[in-house]
């Protein structure tokens, strides 16, 4: 495999934020423990990022019926899902020293935690087709459909936290945040930008290849041929 | 034909189809039945809390269960039913419209009697019962048409049974906290419009989906 | 002459892994019955799908009843393809009358329940109509479609192995449909591996080997 500038864009962005995260000064009151932030806050970000798009593509796909777009759009959601995933591990892992548990019902912990839920029905209706055209057509409708409902499970959400009582702890972006530390995590963000760019258009490449592996071509076997006459009464000499 | 006529002969026979099969009378209500029976034998029978949490319960019960009374087999014409309704010039969205109507009104059933069931079992108190007049068919309708969308969406899949219920219930999530909050409301004695109105939000949503997203759907058909 | 009913040109259908049909031209003269032969697996349901046009070939063109496959004509001309499956296409809780009468309705566009009444009588089925479809037997279910094609007069009939494990008597309702439908005009397309019991009945055969049409003679 032969590397390309997005690939080497994202490992060299990728080095330097890593540099930056651990260089820059610890947070006055969290310590060193406020590092994950640069990984969890950039995840987040992509958890977004990816789900738009995968909404984009399957939009696009429904216009335009190209198979470019559904491949776009699945490739976005399964790089999405693995960040959102990583987003809701690092929240948990950030907020168990500070809150003390695992799980808050913080609101934006429960929409990402629902988002996630959303597109891994998403993945697992995808993997269910063999037939690319159908995969595309299906899947594009659920892209939309799942995209339509994230704003409103965000305001129920919200509504529903914000009945209870409004969380007052460190959110994971405190805006009040010392200037070395946000330069560290634009880097971050930035740099988990052109990764999930490189993922994603290796994974629509490799989709691109997997449909053509499983869309024959002349030479391929035609129907009936893997029927052959069947052999009875023994006489197999 | 008109589109309204199309719309009220399917469901009439959908309708008749399942009634004589009885999948969400005598399977999914006694299976929920059964769900809300088990939750105090699990957690303990502590009255008063049972009170208070049984609405609550009553909800997800109703998301999690009502996902079975939307996959139920007359929802699925068998797959020589859908190409014939196809040559008859069914239109995708009447289509739609009329799978989604059949079950809100199973759905609606399904909400009533696992709601007695609710209320005899966990006793709770609500100050204004008359709003869920408005509360089961909100919910009924919301969960029908992510339901049939579902249904359309893995329709011909080996792994449909399983699959519906993971793209369904993610979906239903506004649903569940619009009509649980709402009869927390009602419970505490507070407002609840907005939580009416979000559903009611959501519903139209829905409704916009389900027509605009008929016809692909059809076309994908396996 | 007349057009014919169906026209296809270079019709190619892949799926994951196979190739299904390629380059099938198949013509349907209007007023003729034309028998599909073929193997298990060599395509006559998929190319049957196509024709009925509830499949779209991922290559080639055609025209079925007039209106070019994949147009938005297709609409309009699918209420005039009357299709008998595999699989009798009833709601299995419903009775023989009641599937009779939605599908009735549904083609008709308005309630007919004497019509399906009066079409089940025709194809022996009157004294069963109370049935329910999941407890009747397979070859009272094809009676139903039979009936239901009376209903609708498709003007192209497309039966897939229809006559499969029939009597003597419903054999004679196949050979019925099919002389209706071509003394009006249409075109009736009958697939089939049972090649001897087939062949009085159409005018034209035709034969499928590997996703290739063979043969099509008169």
């Amino acid at each position: 495999m032969r590397a390309r500038p997005l690939d080497l864009a994202a490992i060299g962005t990728l080095a330097t934020a890593f540099i930056a995260g651990l260089v820059v000064p610890p947070d006055a009151v969290q310590g060193d423990l406020q590092r994950i932030m640069y990984v969890h806050v950039p995840s987040a970000w992509l958890a977004y990022l990816s789900f738009t798009v995968t909404l984009v593509g399957s939009v696009v796909y429904l216009r335009v019926r190209s198979l470019r777009w559904d491949r776009l759009a699945g490739a976005s959601a399964e790089v999405g899902v693995v960040f959102t995933g990583l987003a809701l591990a690092t929240g948990m892992i950030w907020g168990k020293p500070i809150w003390g548990v695992w799980w808050t019902w913080d609101a934006r912990l429960v929409l990402t935690a629902v988002m996630f839920f959303v597109y891994l029905g998403y993945l697992a209706l995808r993997r269910s087709f063999d037939d690319p055209e159908i995969r595309a057509h299906r899947s594009s409708v659920l892209g939309v459909v799942a995209a339509l409902q994230i704003p409103i499970v965000h305001f129920s959400v919200t509504w529903w936290r914000g009945l209870h009582q409004p969380p007052t702890i460190l959110r994971p972006d405190n805006p009040q945040i010392d200037t070395p530390l946000l330069f560290a995590l634009l880097m971050a963000v930035a740099a988990f930008t052109v990764v999930f760019a490189a993922l994603v258009s290796r994974r629509v490449e490799l989709t691109a290849a997997e449909d053509a592996a499983r869309r024959p071509d002349d030479t391929d076997a035609t129907a009936g041929s893997a029927i052959s006459a069947p052999i009875v009464g023994g006489a197999t000499s | 034909m008109s589109l309204r006529r199309q719309i009220t002969t399917l469901v009439r026979f959908e309708l008749r189809d399942e009634l004589r099969g009885g999948e969400v009378a005598l399977v999914v209500i006694p299976f929920a039945v059964i769900a809300l029976l088990t939750i105090p034998m699990a957690i303990g029978i502590d009255t008063p809390l049972l009170e208070r949490i049984g609405p609550g319960i009553y909800w997800s019960i109703v998301m999690l269960f009502g996902v079975l009374v939307t996959q139920r087999h007359s929802s699925l014409a068998p797959a020589a039913a859908r190409d014939m309704l196809r040559l008859s010039g069914v239109d995708p969205a009447a289509r739609f419209v009329a799978t989604t109507l059949a079950t809100f009104l199973l759905l609606l059933g399904f909400e009533v009697g696992a709601g007695l069931a609710t209320v005899i079992l966990y006793d709770p108190s609500l100050s204004s019962w008359w709003w869920l007049a408005a509360l089961l068919p909100l919910t009924a309708a919301g969960l029908a048409m992510i339901g049939t969308i579902g249904g359309n969406l893995v329709a011909g899949l080996e792994g449909r049974t399983s699959l519906a219920p993971l793209i369904v219930v993610p979906i239903a999530v506004p649903l569940l906290l619009g009509a649980a909050q709402a009869t927390e409301g009602l419970r505490v004695g507070a407002g609840i419009l907005r939580w009416v109105l979000l559903l009611a939000v959501v519903d139209t949503v829905l409704a916009l989906a389900g027509v605009l997203t008929a016809r692909p759907l059809e076309e994908s058909a396996t | 002459m007349t057009s014919p009913t169906v026209s296809l040109r270079s019709i190619g259908v892949r799926k994951p892994g196979a190739l299904i049909l390629r380059s099938i031209d198949l013509d349907l003269p209007a007023g003729s019955a034309t028998a599909l032969f073929g193997s298990n697996g060599s395509g006559k349901t998929t190319l049957l799908r196509v024709v009925a046009t509830l499949l779209r070939p991922s290559s080639g063109s055609g025209t079925v009843l007039g209106a070019a496959l994949g147009s938005a004509e297709m609409d309009s001309v699918r209420r005039r393809i009357g299709l008998i499956g595999h699989e009798p296409a009833l709601y299995p809780n419903l009775t023989l009358a009641e599937n009779a009468e939605l599908a009735a309705s549904i083609a008709l566009g308005r309630p007919a329940r004497s019509e399906a009444h009066h079409a089940l009588e025709q194809v022996g089925l009157a004294a069963a109509a109370d049935r329910r479809a999941s407890r009747c037997s397979n070859g009272m279910r094809r009676r139903v479609e039979f009936a239901r094609m009376l209903i609708i007069a498709p003007d192209l009939l497309l039966l897939d192995e229809a006559h499969v494990g029939l009597d003597p008597e419903a054999w004679g309702l196949v050979s019925h449909l099919i002389s209706n439908v071509t003394a009006r005009g249409g075109s009736a397309l009958v697939v089939a591996h049972e090649e001897e019991r087939v062949r009085p009945l159409v005018d034209r055969t035709a034969t499928l080997v590997d996703g290739v049409l063979a043969g099509n003679q008169s």
